[in-house]
């Protein structure tokens, strides 16, 4: 019975399967709290505007007059078919949306990622290592800063640094014109399409523009893996095997590298699921900040012009996102990490 | 070039706003243009133009006109630009301003006059006017009325989508992401005064001011136009690595009487606040100095203007004569007034100004003034509905003329429905719409400037220049900065 429900084949079908109810529940959650809000969403984004038959025109079309259980109902089909509606403003499909901003979002939350992953985790590692010396408090008070400084705050201070100290780098959108001109669109991704059309001045300027966005998302997440990871290896350090296997004589040095830094990383991985949420709502700010032409900048836009259901069609994508990213990191913590699946 | 406008549709029919206008200028031909540092307009597509009678203009069109895919442009095009304007009607659309060769029906919607616009050949375009109007020539001249789109292209019933719009102007669309950039390139077939000296202009929109003014400071644009904050600009003014240009300003900011309230119905009221705003400290205390003291409502740099409210109530702020307007009524003080504001649409400094201008009139001891504020939407709903006594709105032109700061504030209640009428008043507009001579005209607007400074169902508070800033080896910028408000990318140069 043990050996069955530990399977890792029926750990990922179960995992996968979990999918369903979690989306379902965040989509219904979505759908509610975008009809809590008071007054309809045409009237909050067009009215006054409009005249008043355009607008009951308008409401027609997006089914806001039908009865609550068929809206929610075609929402749901909608979004199961891939069909997330068109905007109020502009009658533009969301789809459309993602397709033209999404991968610059998908580039941000992944260059941040990486960001926090070369810088965090060594620094976390090396605080623990060095425990209580000044290396550890220096690194343990970075990691508080940069995890409780906001956003907005911290990219502006970055722009405002290379604005005065290294005049002339990119400090605002995803690369200069002529780049986005020359560079012939395939994927919806810059940095990709720069790749395929190897040109490698258009990827130079997509790097430069990206450094400092990535880095200013990359060290909110940045804090949370220093400290998540120091503790850990504490903790490793002092478990019976790292003891057994100093008594055995190995030197230090080797317990530490080939049996407290590896074992100390695990949990990071499970902390990468709910961390997707953070980043997410992190590049939100982040793309506002640098111009950053991504769904969190306009996400943003459309709040600001109450579209509702622009609002409704995005977020549901940053939910489905967080919801599959979390359920694949907990299958990838289950095959790095058998004991999660008993 | 950066800015902060958004645009909300390349085809004309569906736009009314500056952001799609400063494209459209430059993809479309109007029949008629402003050049730089002028309120008078002169031929674009149209070779010329005159009225034959004040009721009738005609244009005869350049020869061999294109648009960017090939076809010629002709007379026809003229007729179905302006017929399928006003037949789709868009709510965000600019038809209204083609009332002059449309069907007016009772309930004020307009529908097409299938006789209105003749073209008795390809190059000759005649409109007949269904009331003398001397302001159907600039009309004429505003991309959002006058842009001449393709027949065969553009649909008669519907909006283009922007990825398909194409024109005759000076640049092409080359490429279009909407909010993000928009890349524009000379367009070697354009005929008319104003061919494109650059081969390629991108146009780079920016959600925030503080993007643009870092954006401008960092050199990732070479011009910086609209809309950058007061503070930005002043701080800009100290920057040596980027030039400031100012040209004259036709954005302004008023103050309107809601008549139909009881505090605001008393003319000796509205007089007495007329004596007491004080609009140079609003200038320097809410807007850093960048605005100027407006004193009619017609900017100063247009024919006909003359600084009304200074000849009657001054330049400075005048307690006595405040207090003794107010007491010469038997109007008891001080006098309880709501003054509306919205913080959502006329930037981050529309509640310093309120606040100033409650201030000045709490001071003097004669007012009790009560600050409200709402969400633009709301704002509108509320202000209709008598809710401020004395409300903030701002006003861009339509076109450079002078009735265009006229007949739409004091013809039977403006457009804010403030319940001013006056039959002088509009006995004088339909004197100056119905003549072509500028003496006639300016001599009426005058007039009317007179009588709104004494009765006073408005007051104007300032006039905000044409600004934009300008990196280095950059040419043409500060003489496009005028009245009009069009940004001339086909007069700017960069070196190299």
């Amino acid at each position: 019975m043990a050996a069955q429900s530990g399977s890792l084949p029926r750990y990922i079908v179960q995992r996968l399967l979990l999918i369903i109810p979690m989306v379902w529940l965040l989509l219904t959650l979505v759908f509610l709290l975008m009809r809590v809000a008071p007054g309809d969403p045409v009237t909050a984004s067009v009215g006054g505007r409009l005249p008043p038959e355009a607008i009951e025109a308008r409401q027609e079309a997006l089914g806001l007059n039908d009865p609550l259980i068929q809206q929610y109902w075609d929402y749901l089909s909608g979004v199961l078919t891939g069909d997330l509606g068109k905007t109020i403003t502009d009658n533009t499909p969301i789809t459309d949306i993602i397709k033209e901003n999404g991968g610059a979002t998908l580039t941000l939350t992944v260059a941040a990622m990486l960001f926090a992953l070369v810088i965090g985790l060594p620094l976390g590692l090396l605080a623990g290592r060095y425990r209580d010396t000044a290396a550890d408090g220096t690194i343990r008070i970075f990691g508080i800063i940069t995890y409780a400084a906001p956003i907005f705050f911290t990219g502006i201070l970055l722009q405002l640094l290379f604005l005065n100290v290294f005049s002339g780098w990119p400090l605002l959108g995803q690369s200069t014109p002529i780049t986005e001109f020359t560079v012939e669109t395939r994927t919806h991704i810059l940095l990709l399409d720069a790749m395929l059309a190897g040109n490698s001045e258009a990827v130079v300027d997509v790097l430069k523009h990206l450094m400092l966005p990535a880095i200013t998302l990359g060290l909110l997440i940045c804090g949370i893996f220093i400290r998540l990871t120091r503790v850990n290896l504490l903790q490793t350090l002092q478990s019976d095997y790292v003891e057994a296997a100093r008594a055995r004589g190995i030197p230090e040095r080797k317990v530490v590298r080939s049996h407290a830094f590896r074992n100390a990383l695990v949990p990071v991985v499970t902390i990468i699921g709910l961390l997707i949420a953070l980043l997410m709502s992190g590049a939100v700010l982040t793309e506002k900040t640098f111009a950053w032409p991504g769904l969190g900048n306009q996400l943003i836009t459309y709040i600001e012009q109450r579209d509702y259901a622009a609002v409704q069609g995005i977020v549901t994508l940053f939910a489905i996102v967080v919801v599959v990213i979390s359920i694949l990191i907990d299958i990838v913590n289950a095959l790095i990490d058998p004991r999660v699946r008993y | 070039m950066g800015t902060t406008e958004s645009v909300l549709a390349l085809d004309p029919a569906g736009s009314y706003d500056l952001g799609s206008s400063t494209l459209q200028y430059a993809m479309y031909h109007q029949l008629l243009t402003v050049p730089p540092g002028t309120t008078e307009p002169e031929g674009d597509a149209a070779e010329s133009c005159e009225y034959t009678n004040p009721s009738t203009f005609q244009c005869t069109l350049r020869e061999g006109l294109t648009f960017s895919n090939g076809n010629e442009l002709t007379s026809s095009d003229v007729k179905f630009s302006v017929e399928r304007n006003i037949a789709i009607a868009d709510p965000d659309g600019a038809s209204g301003l083609l009332a002059s060769v449309a069907t007016v029906n009772p309930d004020g919607s307009l529908s097409v006059d299938e006789d209105a616009i003749e073209t008795p050949d390809d190059q000759t375009v005649i409109f007949h006017l269904n009331k003398p109007d001397a302001t159907f020539q600039y009309v004429l001249t505003h991309a959002s009325a006058g842009s001449i789109v393709d027949e065969d292209t553009f649909p008669a019933d519907a909006l283009l989508p922007d990825e398909e719009a194409v024109g005759s102007g000076p640049f092409v669309m080359s490429d279009y992401q909407k909010d993000e950039l928009a890349t524009m390139e000379a367009n070697a077939d354009y005929q008319g005064p104003r061919p494109a000296q650059s081969p390629r202009v991108f146009v780079q929109y920016y959600p925030e001011a503080s993007n643009l003014k870092l954006a401008i400071q960092n050199q990732e644009i070479d011009v910086a136009w609209r809309a950058l904050s007061p503070t930005d600009i002043a701080d800009l003014e100290g920057d040596d690595a980027v030039d400031v240009f100012e040209g004259e300003g036709a954005e302004i900011r008023y103050f309107v009487w809601r008549l139909q309230n009881q505090t605001a119905s008393e003319l000796a009221v509205r007089q007495a606040v007329s004596y007491l705003i004080d609009r140079q400290a609003i200038s320097e205390r809410a807007y850093s100095g960048t605005v100027e003291p407006l004193y009619s409502i017609v900017p100063p740099s247009f024919p006909g203007s003359t600084e009304a409210f200074k000849d009657v109530y001054g330049d400075q702020p005048d307690q006595a004569a405040a207090e003794q307007v107010l007491n010469e009524a038997g109007i008891e003080t001080p006098v309880d007034l709501t003054l509306g504001y919205t913080p959502t649409h006329y930037g981050p400094n529309a509640v310093d100004e309120a606040t100033e201008l409650q201030a000045q009139l709490n001071d003097s001891g004669l007012f009790n003034v009560e600050l409200k504020s709402a969400e633009w939407e709301q704002y509108q709903e509320l202000y209709q509905q008598g809710a401020y006594d004395l409300f903030q709105l701002g006003w861009f032109p339509d076109f450079v003329d002078a009735d265009n700061y006229l007949s739409p504030f004091f013809v039977n209640g403006g457009f804010f429905a403030n319940g001013f009428t006056n039959q002088q008043v509009n006995d004088l507009v339909a004197q100056e719409q119905g003549s072509t001579e500028a003496a006639t005209r300016e001599d009426a607007f005058r007039q009317i400037q007179q009588i709104a400074a004494e009765e006073v169902p408005l007051i104007p508070s300032w006039i905000g220049p044409n600004v934009a800033v300008s990196g280095p080896g950059m040419s043409g910028v500060e003489e496009t900065l005028d009245a009009a408000f069009i940004f001339r990318f086909w007069d700017v140069t960069k070196e190299g």
